[in-house]
């Protein structure tokens, strides 16, 4: 079995409201998923789901087990980023190693302290004296000393600067991520993550509008640059969405094949963050 | 198992370091307390002779062992007062303060259980807690007999015999710890209700916790003319069923003769049977461990979003 993740029509409601809307979707082995959605779409409460912080209808298996009803043993084998402000702001950092030491059986103090040593955070210091960055690197590195299977990162960079999110991103990639390890990451900053990605889906008001590897979104996904006359034959192919910039048309096509469009305009991979904006608004017609 | 309570335990004495500040100013207090009473004893000591503590010609053994015990029964009541309160607000706080900072979700990215992390609190405030104010307790009675001894000496009594001699310590220290960790069962399902608080309320949870208190009774007063509600919860405090009946006016009149080693000890006026077996006690355990289910099951449930 390669599937880290098999979820199978999970809704989970609010009262009336439908935060995740039978959605059916499968993770594998070694890939890095971007879950991507506007705010309010659901991906926090699917992520919360799938990290048992909160019951839900469906079948749901994550690491072949029911998150919500075995959450210790799962959280044995997956690690999480809720947000940069989770740490308690009492405790020292020496104390946060302690803990999770104690705690955690798959957790190294011997890594974590090598990946501390190339911060400037010290063992004595409290979370509340530290900035938000080396928050983030307090956090980042006692994950990455966790031998876990699937890593699941909310927001990770939230009100960090770029540089910080840049090396965390890399930090990420270069030390943490191998073929047996799986990373879940949701964010807004789509542009910054999107050349690590694998896989990516997109959520809206519950539902994937989108799962796909990136390997076949360049396939299935075409941008067109055309004007005049070839934008006009274009138009007839029958594009998801069209902007206009600097007096050209700007067309994305699905499942429209290169051929087809060649010798109308300039072709072009398009974005993730226009083929999301497209998804959005043609799920909104 | 057990590795992980003492992890999760540990990380309370980590975060509410009143835990223990509380018990070492209580111990600077009472200590602090001495030194004023024997150096304004010293002012009086040509009257006094050694006044009371040491007084060998004046006040006889009766009074001497009064004194003492009454100084270990107030010195503890002290500490047992100050946590007491100390354990209120833990309990307030435990499982309102790791939402409120939003560090429930770091907790609960690691293998613990809700379970685990809930009970880790409650034995903390029964056990830990208890546990704390004995070891407290008996070092500031050592700290201060030491302390009179010296006193004593300086005056030419002999602090052995006058001192140390006059009460039975261990007995007395048993006694104290009996007392701690029963109150500290016997008060249980307050502590119980304090957890479920502090899982529940979105806001102060000190007035969640208590208003339900306030209010119950002054509506069973208005609708039904009687106040068991009242009784059960603000009167349980006292009906604690673990001490026998101390005759105090017996205890002065046969200290005039003579004091038995069992009359001045404290040990003595303990019925650890009647507690044990008193249905009080069980039910008492019985509503502590549903309202800690409950704080469970909220904690578990709740969508922190």
């Amino acid at each position: 079995m390669n599937s880290l993740v098999t979820a199978r029509g999970v809704s989970k409601h609010f009262g009336s409201v439908r935060a995740v809307d039978d959605v059916s979707f499968e993770i594998e082995r070694g890939r890095i998923l971007g879950l991507i959605g506007p705010n309010g779409a659901g991906k926090t409460t699917l992520l919360k789901a799938l990290l048992g912080l909160t019951d839900c209808e469906g079948d749901l298996s994550v690491l072949g087990l029911d998150p919500f009803r075995q959450r210790k043993k799962l959280m044995q084998n997956i690690c999480f980023i809720a947000d940069v402000a989770v740490l308690p702001r009492w405790i020292k950092v020496s104390q946060v190693l302690d803990y999770v030491e104690a705690i955690h059986p798959n957790f190294s103090r011997k890594r974590a302290e090598e990946l501390l040593k190339q911060t400037k955070i010290k063992k004595g210091s409290k979370v509340k004296e530290l900035s938000k960055g080396m928050v983030t690197q307090l956090h980042l590195s006692i994950i990455m000393a966790i031998d876990a299977k699937l890593l699941v990162l909310d927001e990770p960079t939230l009100g960090l600067d770029i540089l910080f999110r840049k090396e965390f991103y890399a930090n990420l990639l270069n030390d943490y991520f191998d073929e047996e390890r799986t990373i879940l990451i949701t964010t807004h900053q789509v542009e910054e993550i999107e050349n690590l990605l694998t896989d990516i889906m997109f959520i809206n008001d519950g539902k994937l509008l989108l799962d796909s590897s990136m390997e076949a979104l360049s396939e299935k996904y075409v941008e067109l640059l055309a004007s005049g006359e070839g934008a006009q034959k274009a138009r007839g192919l029958g594009p998801i969405a069209e902007n206009q910039m600097f007096g050209k048309s700007v067309m994305l096509f699905e499942g429209v094949s290169r051929e087809h469009l060649e010798g109308l305009g300039e072709i072009r991979i398009p974005s993730v963050a226009d083929l999301f904006v497209a998804k959005i608004k043609e799920a909104r017609k | 198992m057990i590795g992980h309570y003492l992890a999760l335990i540990r990380r309370e004495l980590w975060e509410h370091r009143s835990i223990w500040l509380t018990p070492i100013v209580i111990a600077g207090v009472v200590t602090l307390g001495t030194l004023t009473a024997l150096m304004f004893a010293g002012e009086f000591a040509h009257e006094l002779d050694l006044a009371i503590f040491g007084a060998q010609n004046i006040a006889g053994d009766m009074e001497r062992r009064a004194v003492l015990t009454g100084f270990f029964v107030g010195s503890s009541w002290l500490f047992l007062l100050g946590l007491g309160v100390l354990t209120i607000f833990y309990t307030l706080d435990s499982l309102y303060a790791e939402r409120k900072d939003k560090s429930i979700l770091f907790w609960r990215s690691l293998p613990v259980t809700d379970a685990e992390t809930v009970i880790s609190k409650l034995l903390t405030a029964v056990v830990l807690i208890p546990a704390v104010a004995i070891v407290a307790i008996i070092g500031t009675h050592i700290v201060n007999l030491i302390v009179t001894s010296i006193w004593v000496s300086m005056k030419g009594g002999d602090a052995g015999l006058l001192i140390w001699g006059s009460v039975p310590l261990l007995d007395n220290w048993l006694a104290t710890a009996l007392t701690v960790f029963s109150m500290a069962i016997w008060m249980s399902p307050f502590l119980g209700w304090f957890l479920f608080v502090s899982a529940y309320t979105r806001r102060s949870p000190l007035l969640m916790a208590f208003l339900p208190l306030v209010l119950i009774p002054m509506i069973e007063g208005i609708f039904f003319r009687s106040a068991n509600f009242a009784e059960a919860v603000w009167g349980r405090g006292a009906k604690i069923p673990l001490f026998s009946g101390i005759d105090i006016e017996a205890f002065f009149d046969e200290g005039q003769t003579r004091v038995s080693e069992e009359m001045v000890s404290l040990l003595a006026h303990l019925d650890l049977g009647k507690f044990v077996t008193s249905i009080d006690t069980w039910i008492g355990i019985i509503v502590c461990g549903l309202l800690t289910t409950a704080a469970i099951y909220v904690r578990r449930f709740r969508d922190e979003s």
